[in-house]
């Protein structure tokens, strides 16, 4: 048996599925002072009678690190940037003011200006005087040369010993620097508190008896081993929505396009999966204002839910964004969606008096029927999602493309589904799909779709690998590993081998060796280095991926 | 659209006439708050050949440096996806022997179709300007096109001019030139048209590809002095061709009034590039671009592909975006290294200064060619194509008319080697002819067809937008 638990915005989700059939589920309140608390009195509901024995894996999805950051109660981090010659720094958006050090690095990593010792000393030094205790080094292409970042660091484990530094290579390889920057110090800000919620969840399993492994559910739809995932915390960032996308792959079709739309309170998340394969953002996550590299779905929240409060101004019907209370049927201050829903039969969830009280207000401002206002007030609901959808495609269409295959291979896609999760959804999701001319799927448990997802979703990964022959080097992107590649000659498929071997060890470190034999090579390519007419070297470029999915247990088979 | 173009005659009211250092104003400097828009297509997966500096890896370190910059992440930057260009967009500039087909591949209708999709969205109003930092380049590929010559097939540019005139409106527009080599293809493109201002500044024609661009050259009868090439020493630095920017591009554009300004923007006058030898830098580029204020810039050359591109690149974006691009420098760069000798600054200043005699007397150098040839005007011209090894004879004929730029006949001949290629004849109607010249011009396209000594009959019928391809042999027409 497989366990999943989603601690959301406002229910905490838990689900128990053994071979493809889910045997329980349970929901809860979210306490948003006591994470752990929601999580573990659900839990507790969930075990309720049943042979913790049995429970093989949980895997746990929670809004942690979102309410962390939100509310800013994530530790302090200073900021040191090794930029080099290009864009002013002055011109990043950082949430602090960085400290810029003399030094650079190329494109190929090649040192083009040292770094200053008395510098990076009186750097470490004020920045402890103002009480840092924590501090993100990090240089423009440190990815492709370590030196200097270490450097930096061995330096301020002398000068300041008291600092905690993080590196930017140690964080993200990928290209983009203020992005790893920002990141570098999210995962700072983030990390010690994350490891005592992981300390104490893994305790309050045990207390209760259950041995099973436990994963913690990633923005990109993968589980990795709770205890491996101590360094990265900001990877579990979006994990519920994450996790109702998994739940969506679990409880529909395979290999199909829809929409996944998950109605709440007061927002809609939606995100694509395109034929079979959920949509990632390009670049990675957007955490409040910063922009960072952590891979995640491509999930696209809107300020409408069940629970907005509706207006009329300028003779128009608006939506949203903010919550007085409960729908009026329940009791609330203000018309909602959810009262016209219930005007219009398509929900029961209130006193229907109420509702046609509450929705009566914007007829009356209208000058119209009750029914006519709570039409308009659904079809205003209903727009505001499927344009969003509609623009989730076309920038989907439009994303850019460096090659010529990638121009050429992408066609016009449109949702054969659009499948509805989390409690509102029921009642909306038909007219959204009737509007795209797709099919509507409320499935089974889609009130805990989430958790279903995180019960049965599998370990991802990817690994990015560039071979430098000229230099003599490789690295790989995902956490700046940096060796030696031996041969002038080496072939793409030699450095595809490297590749997959590089990431079954990759697989090892993190637990899911089990996995690595589905990593798949999703692009490579090879580039001649020539200089004066003759070929010098060669830069390849491998990516591999073990990509979001379902474990094969759930779809009946055999196998991991 | 069209909004964009007239609000900049408002505009340039208010800007004080005389103040000659400062750029036109046009619809790019009209809005701070719209972006640059960014098409990168590197073609990763293109090269003329594995050793060619036209190949895969020529962007290569560009795109690591501007994406490791986060450039891409500013707000004041918009990235577009590139589409392909239509053959037709191809037509309507070239005649492409025998046909479009045949002269490009998939990243040519790629870079082309990125100019093209950056073109709507700044007649859209969505982008204040916009940067196509493409590849394979264009600057070289004349009208007619036998085959690749200078590394270029089509020209980017000239589809773009052509495509944005057919579809806005738009009459006038400057295109500035600052590849290192001689831009002959959007010259020889531009040649007899009065409503283009083509202006290109490269190192001198006697000591580089293509070997032309000397001040001679200044355009067909009709359009004289619309045609300006300034030649350079070899060993010219950033002052030197800032020079010919305040001094004789931005004046001569102030009194041009063009609606659109574009910058065909090779990368070659770096002083690390391996085919020239010019004395620029970034930061030399990046103050080039913030002066000229183009509404678009497409890429050109620029083969220093370590030592110049990356860093070259990143400072133009930030020109054009209007970000703050003192700190990109090359790492090997130290202020003061490159000094203008007396020499040099006396030939540029002379240069200038002929050329703006040249620029003065526009309309009276147009008034006595008027005088001097009768209805028709023809010149001959031999072509060639340094990367196909073809040679190419063209007789071409321009009809002297008083009432529009007047329709033009080429007659060509190539060869490659000793082996006879293709013969054709192809009639150009300018979009803005007069009815006299698209009648005849189409009855010249009639009468032509019966001629057995051409394989191939062209008429590029800009008014009505209708590109027709006649073979000879098999009397096969193909209207696009």
């Amino acid at each position: 048996m497989f366990a999943g638990i989603d601690v959301g915005g406002t229910t905490t989700n838990a689900a128990l599925v053994d071979g493809n059939k889910v045997v329980k589920t349970a929901i809860g309140p979210t306490d948003h002072h006591e994470i752990l608390g929601s999580l573990l009195r659900t839990m507790d509901r969930l075990i309720e009678g049943v042979d913790v024995e049995r429970i093989e894996r949980v895997v746990l999805s929670t809004t942690l690190i979102t309410n962390l950051i939100a509310e800013g109660k994530a530790d302090r981090v200073g900021l040191v940037l090794i930029p080099g010659p290009g864009v002013n720094p002055k011109d990043y958006r950082f949430r602090t003011e960085p400290v810029i050090l003399e030094g650079a690095v190329d494109y190929r990593g090649r040192e083009i200006a040292p770094l200053r010792d008395d510098q990076i000393r009186a750097t470490a030094q004020s920045l402890a005087d103002q009480g840092y205790r924590k501090v993100a080094v990090v240089g423009k292409f440190c990815q492709r040369n370590h030196e200097h970042e270490m450097h930096v660091r061995e330096v301020f484990s002398k000068a300041a010993p008291a600092i905690e530094v993080e590196m930017g290579h140690r964080v993200s390889g990928r290209l983009n620097f203020p992005r790893r920057a920002a990141t570098t110090m999210l995962t700072l800000a983030t990390r010690d508190h994350y490891r005592r919620f992981a300390e104490q969840a893994e305790r309050a399993m045990r207390e209760r008896g259950i041995k099973a492994p436990i994963y913690i559910l990633k923005a990109d739809g993968g589980t990795l081993p709770l205890d491996k995932s101590l360094d990265r915390p900001v990877e579990t960032i979006f994990s519920g929505p994450a996790a109702s996308v998994m739940g969506v792959m679990a409880l529909t079709p395979v290999g199909q396009t829809s929409v996944v739309v998950d109605i709440g309170g007061t927002t809609t998340d939606l995100a694509l999966i395109l034929s079979g394969k959920p949509l990632l953002s390009s670049k990675g996550a957007k955490i409040e204002d910063m922009l960072t590299h952590v891979r995640a779905f491509a999930v696209r929240s809107i300020g409408v839910g069940g629970d907005s409060v509706v207006r009329v101004s300028d003779g128009k019907i608006t939506v949203g964004p903010d919550r007085a209370g409960p729908a009026f049927a329940l009791g609330g201050p203000e018309p909602t969606p959810t009262d016209a829903l219930m005007v219009l039969g398509l929900t029961n969830l209130g006193d229907m008096t109420l509702a046609r009280k509450g929705t009566g207000i914007i007829a009356s401002k209208l000058g119209c029927s009750t029914e006519d206002a709570a039409r308009m007030i659904v079809d205003t609901v209903v727009d505001r999602i499927v344009d969003t959808v509609n623009m989730m495609f076309l920038e989907w269409e439009q994303e850019p493309a460096y090659r010529i295959w990638e121009l050429l291979q992408r066609t016009k896609a449109r949702p054969q589904n659009v499948v509805g999760v989390g409690g509102a959804s029921p009642p909306l999701v038909p007219l959204v799909a009737k509007r795209l001319n797709a099919v509507a799927i409320i499935p089974e448990h889609a009130p805990v779709a989430n958790a279903i997802g995180a019960a049965v979703a599998r370990p991802t990964m990817t690994l990015s690998l560039r071979i430098d022959t000229e230099r003599g080097m490789y690295t790989v992107e995902e956490d700046g590993t940096l060796g030696e590649a031996k041969g002038r000659n080496l072939s793409l498929e030699g450095a595809q081998e490297m590749a997959r071997q590089l990431l079954r060890e990759r697989a090892e470190r993190f637990g899911i060796q089990d996995y690595a034999d589905e990593a798949e090579v999703v692009d490579s390519e090879v580039f001649n280095m020539v200089r004066g007419w003759s070929t010098v070297g060669k830069l390849i470029d491998v990516r591999m991926e073990i990509p979001a999915g379902i474990i094969s247990s759930w779809r009946g088979e055999h196998g991991s | 659209m069209a909004a964009d173009v007239h609000s900049k005659q408002e505009v340039s009211k208010i800007d004080a006439p005389g103040r000659r250092t400062e750029p036109p104003v046009r619809p790019a400097r009209t809005s701070s708050v719209r972006k640059t828009g960014l098409i990168f297509f590197p073609a990763f997966d293109w090269a003329i050949s594995p050793t060619h500096p036209e190949r895969e890896e020529r962007l290569l370190y560009t795109r690591d440096q501007i994406f490791e910059e986060g450039l891409m992440d500013f707000p004041e930057i918009v990235e577009y996806r590139p589409r392909l260009a239509e053959l037709k967009d191809v037509a309507r500039v070239h005649f492409c022997v025998p046909d479009v087909q045949s002269q490009v591949t998939e990243a040519h209708l790629i870079a082309a179709g990125s100019t093209l999709v950056l073109a709507d969205a700044l007649m859209r109003g969505e982008i204040r300007n916009g940067f196509a930092l493409v590849r394979p380049p264009g600057h070289h590929s004349m009208r007619v096109v036998h085959g690749n010559r200078g590394f270029c097939n089509i020209n980017n540019e000239a589809i773009m001019v052509e495509y944005i005139r057919r579809k806005y409106g738009v009459r006038r527009i400057a295109i500035v030139d600052t590849d290192v080599h001689h831009g002959d293809g959007t010259q020889d493109i531009f040649w007899h048209d009065p409503d283009v201002l083509f202006i290109s500044f490269h190192q001198d024609g006697r000591t580089l590809y293509p070997g032309s661009g000397f001040t001679s050259e200044m355009g067909g009868p009709l359009a004289l002095g619309r045609t300006l090439n300034v030649p350079l020493p070899p060993g010219t630095t950033d002052e030197g061709i800032l020079y010919v920017l305040e001094n004789l591009v931005l004046p001569v554009l102030e009194e041009f009034d063009p609606q659109l300004v574009f910058n065909s923007a090779g990368q070659d006058n770096h002083y690390t590039d391996p085919l020239a030898n010019m004395r620029f830098t970034a930061q030399g580029y990046a103050r080039l671009n913030e002066m000229l204020a183009p509404d678009m810039a497409v890429l050109e050359g620029g083969y220093a592909i370590e030592s110049a591109l990356p860093y070259v690149n990143t400072g133009i974006i930030q020109a054009m975006a209007g970000l703050d691009y003192s700190n990109v420098r090359e790492p090997d760069y130290v202020p003061g290294r490159f000094v203008l000798t007396s020499e040099m600054r006396r030939s540029i200043e002379s240069t200038v200064n002929h050329l703006l005699t040249i620029w003065d007397s526009r309309d009276d150098l147009v008034a006595k060619a008027r005088q001097e040839h009768g209805r028709f005007y023809s010149r001959r011209k031999r072509i060639f194509y340094d990367t196909d090894m073809i040679t190419e004879g063209q007789e071409e004929t321009l009809r002297m008319c008083t009432e529009c730029p007047g329709y033009l006949t080429v007659s060509t001949q190539a060869a490659r080697g000793y082996g006879r290629l293709n013969t054709a004849f192809c009639v150009s109607v300018p979009l803005f002819a007069c009815r006299s010249c698209i009648e005849d011009a189409r009855e010249e396209y009639e009468e032509h067809k019966s001629e057995m000594k051409y394989d191939y009959v062209y008429l590029q019928d800009k008014p009505s937008d209708r590109f027709r391809a006649y073979c000879t042999r098999t009397r096969n027409e193909i209207v696009l």
